[in-house]
């Protein structure tokens, strides 16, 4: 393989985002665009006012209950192989969120493949990580250090089970993110031994809806409202964006316990400074183990790692591994 | 009875924000575990166990070289982290490790009596091997504990007030004899926890009990209304405020914190249990400078606080004094109720009757407060200015008439504190935090003028709320221009203003300058670094204070 110039990458990295100039299209551009393709619909992975949206067929239905019903956007099966320019580009499951991919791009026998959001655990509300071979891979790395190693999803569904049921007079408030995580967690905590009430912000409740829409099955579970009875909701849990954990939102409850899910709360140190009574270590991202097996299956030789500090990732693969370790600049 | 249960207590102490909730955990640890792991979990929880049986540095080499792991990426992980038992705890995590038959049942006292005092025995490879080995054989959930005990850095967001509280609850008696009782040695035994929890208090207890403190307010301007004759003057000492106990024979030396501190002061109690009378007084503890009979800075005084047992060399280093400034009960009498002028009455003719005591002198580490006596309010003014030539911090102003009363009372005793010096500097470096602070750049250098260049002259870290800390943080990330390990050089950009006690000349430094206490008291974001102040504001400031 030869060595070449940023600027003759297929990808490269253009105001901070990802862009392919051969195909003039933008991979989860931060500003609006001509072309955009859409990994997954987290609000950190598409902007509003694009003027065409490629994505898969559920991340479409998702941006759509986001962005609105009035946005073009084409879609394609997870696998399915469409043409722009010249170049084969593909879908498939990233294990990250519903209709989360992997976007596979194919240009004179050279193939790139961008990770996208990942995760290689169990997760029933999205179809899992698919292994897809590259010769150059561009992969996030999140939580891209060995402290991070996360715990089967169903031990932490058990310690918020317990953690609920420990503390019968409390309302147990859980904040976690209301696209994705909240819906797994849901259907984890349905396995548990906690069988009391289960309440959802708005926000939750409508992605709740979109996912059961699309035939994932998850729990049931009641919409807050602003005057809920407190004692009412003793002793159950209330799942919460974590956009409202700082403010006056928590004043509409009393008596109550806080938590967040989140891989970083495996660090003592960040679950001390983030304020909230406990932390759950569960993630919708790789840990250490899971980029490392991602890099190693997809056979790339070329690796480029975005979102995250990756400098030891970095220097750890080329310690140990015959990879090389490419950076875009910025 | 097991490590596992402490650990579990570890964890929900841990994730409780809640005083009332931490306090219904540990009584109910206490009612559901065995004496002897009580005593050793209040042993650990009240940070008697600091002792350490090896370096975080030697656990993560051991760990990098039973694992084969790359020494810099434990390095990096720590950064992240900021304690080397969890970052090792998390990192063995990672190591799918072959699982030995489990030390599931270990119990708190075995592991802490016997297991890890044992290493000691062992030599360097036995010790390895040995540690390699527990860490297989005890379950994932415990290995925090084992290694935060290991490296001596156990330590939780209980204090000793929290336990005394628990156990307060739990048997029904004073939180004040319960801190009597975890006062000294307490030596993990069933013994020593049965003598904890006992519900009979002997008289000796009900004896060291002190009083409620009365505190300072922040001054007030309408006192300056008031006729300066209406008050007494005394200098503000940086010390620590003790009451001084001495009852039926006993002397008992407690801080405003409830804790008995009798340990740390041995040369104190022993001279104080030499006087006749018995007596109860509020003062001050300082490390005093005899020669130019001045208080020697707080950081000295810092060597003593937490030194139990100090021995003969450490006592004549750190010479320490109390300055009592009133005189709460004598011979059995609470004189609280009468007025500051006739106690003090009280206090200066009991003191001089103790001090001509022969056989007995007490000057060398007991004195009552010097009284200053002000013309009128603009004097009052010059003395509190000049407060920093003897090392203190401003005036106390007490009224006459006031009583004795408990907690920060209105109208009874005011502080007026000398202004802190104050710069404008450049920050240039920074630095991450440990601890609660790990993975945020928190430890800032600071910069002045002198020509066209900056030059380091103080290091602060307090002072920005968690707000500022996170953009500053994000400002730091932007803006570095190198890495030195966890050190960034920074672009000067941004300038703070740094308060400090004291300044002084230093050679140590590169400045030539020294400052006490800096810390960050504003966010100049209005100033532009061509605004920030040179080294020669600095020793003009010090040339205005000598």
């Amino acid at each position: 393989m030869v060595l070449r110039t940023k600027q003759e990458y297929l990808i490269r990295y253009k105001d901070g985002n990802l862009y392919c100039e051969l195909a003039d299209i933008w991979i989860d551009p931060s500003k609006p665009v001509k072309k955009a393709l859409i990994t997954h619909a987290h609000f950190d992975h598409f902007t509003f006012g694009c003027e065409e949206y490629i994505s898969t067929n559920e991340t479409a239905i998702l941006l759509k209950e986001r962005i609105g019903d009035n946005i073009k956007i084409k879609t394609f099966e997870y696998g399915e192989e469409f043409k722009i320019n010249g170049i084969n580009i593909s879908f498939h499951p990233s294990g990250h969120i519903l209709g989360s991919s992997q976007i596979r791009f194919i240009f004179a026998e050279e193939k790139w493949l961008i990770s996208g959001d990942f995760k290689l655990q169990k997760d029933e509300t999205c179809k899992r990580y698919e292994i897809v071979k590259t010769d150059y891979l561009i992969s996030e790395c999140t939580f891209g250090l060995p402290i991070f190693k996360w715990d089967e999803s169903n031990k932490i569904a058990n310690d918020i089970s317990k953690w609920i049921t420990n503390s019968p007079e409390k309302s147990s408030l859980l904040f976690c993110y209301s696209l994705g995580k909240a819906q797994r967690l849901l259907n984890e905590i349905s396995k548990t031994n906690f069988k009391g009430n289960i309440y959802s912000h708005g926000s939750i409740h409508k992605m709740n809806n979109s996912y059961k829409k699309l035939g994932i099955d998850i729990k049931d579970t009641i919409k807050i409202e602003n005057k809920k009875k407190i004692d009412e909701l003793k002793g159950s849990l209330i799942l919460l964006p974590p956009s409202l954990s700082k403010g006056s939102y928590l004043k509409n409850f009393k008596n109550i316990q806080t938590a967040f899910a989140s891989g970083w709360m495996s660090i003592r140190a960040l679950r001390k400074r983030s304020g909230y009574d406990k932390g759950f270590p569960i993630s919708d991202h790789a840990d250490w183990d899971g980029i490392l097996e991602v890099v190693k299956k997809s056979e790339a030789k070329n690796v480029f790692f975005h979102h995250g500090d990756s400098e030891a990732l970095s220097k750890f693969l080329v310690e140990n591994e015959s990879i090389n370790v490419l950076f875009f600049g910025k | 009875m097991s490590l596992k249960n402490f650990s579990e207590l570890f964890v929900e102490l841990d994730s409780s924000n809640s005083i009332n909730n931490k306090i219904e955990v540990l009584k109910n640890y206490f009612l559901s575990n065995d004496p002897i792991d009580n005593s050793w979990a209040i042993y650990l929880l009240t940070g008697k166990s600091n002792k350490r049986f090896i370096s975080g540095r030697y656990l993560k080499n051991l760990f990098s070289q039973i694992y084969e792991y790359p020494e810099w990426l434990i390095d990096t992980c720590y950064l992240k982290v900021g304690d080397s038992a969890e970052v090792i705890t998390l990192l063995l995590k990672n190591k799918s490790t072959p699982r030995k038959k489990k030390l599931s049942n270990i119990s708190l006292n075995e592991l802490l009596s016997k297991t890890i005092p044992d290493l000691s025995k062992l030599n360097e490879e036995e010790k390895n091997l040995q540690i390699k080995n527990l860490w297989e054989k005890l379950p994932e959930d415990n290995h925090l504990i084992f290694n935060k005990i290991l490296t001596g850095t156990f330590r939780i967001g209980v204090s000793i007030g929290l336990i005394t509280k628990s156990i307060s609850k739990q048997i029904n008696i004073d939180e004040e004899i319960i801190s009597h009782r975890l006062m000294g040695n307490f030596e993990p035994s069933i013994d020593s926890y049965e003598f904890l929890i006992n519900k009979n208090i002997n008289l000796q207890e009900l004896n060291s009990k002190p009083f409620p403190f009365l505190l300072a307010n922040t001054i007030e301007d309408k006192i300056f209304k008031h006729s300066i004759n209406d008050f007494q003057f005394e200098w503000k000492y940086d010390g620590i405020r003790m009451q001084l106990i001495k009852r039926s024979g006993n002397v008992s030396l407690w801080t405003r914190g409830q804790e008995l501190v009798n340990e740390s002061f041995p040369e104190l109690v022993e001279k104080i249990s030499h006087i006749k009378d018995d007596f109860v007084l509020d003062g001050e503890l300082l490390v005093w400078n005899f020669k130019e009979q001045i208080a020697f800075d707080f950081s000295l005084l810092q060597k003593r606080i937490n030194r139990k047992s100090p021995t003969r060399s450490i006592q004549i280093k750190y010479p320490i004094i109390f300055i009592a400034y009133d005189l709460l009960e004598i011979n059995g009498r609470d004189i609280r109720e009468i007025k500051l002028e006739n106690r003090r009455i009280e206090l200066e003719k009991y003191f001089s009757k103790w001090q001509n005591k022969n056989d007995n002198n007490i000057s060398d580490i007991f004195k009552i407060s010097d009284l200053i006596y002000p013309k009128d309010w603009p004097d009052a003014l010059t003395y509190k200015e000049k407060s920093r030539e003897n090392n203190t911090e401003g005036l106390i102003i007490k009224k006459k008439t006031s009583i004795y009363s408990s907690g920060r009372k209105k109208g009874f005793w005011w502080k007026y504190k000398v202004d802190p010096m104050q710069l404008d500097a450049v920050l240039i470096y920074a630095k991450g935090g440990s601890g609660r602070r790990a993975g945020l750049y928190t430890d800032y250098s600071f910069a002045l003028w002198k020509d066209q260049e900056l030059i380091k002259f103080a290091s602060a870290y307090s002072g920005l709320t968690n707000i500022e800390i996170k953009e500053l943080d994000k400002w730091i990330r932007k803006n570095t221009i190198e890495k030195f390990g966890p050190i960034r050089s920074l672009k000067p950009e941004m300038v703070f203003e740094i308060s400090f006690e004291k300044i002084q000349i230093s050679k140590r430094h590169k400045s030539g300058i020294a400052v006490r206490f800096p810390r960050i008291t504003k966010w100049r974001k209005d100033k532009n670094i061509n605004d920030a102040d040179s080294l020669e504001n600095a020793y003009e400031l010090m040339k205005k204070i000598s």
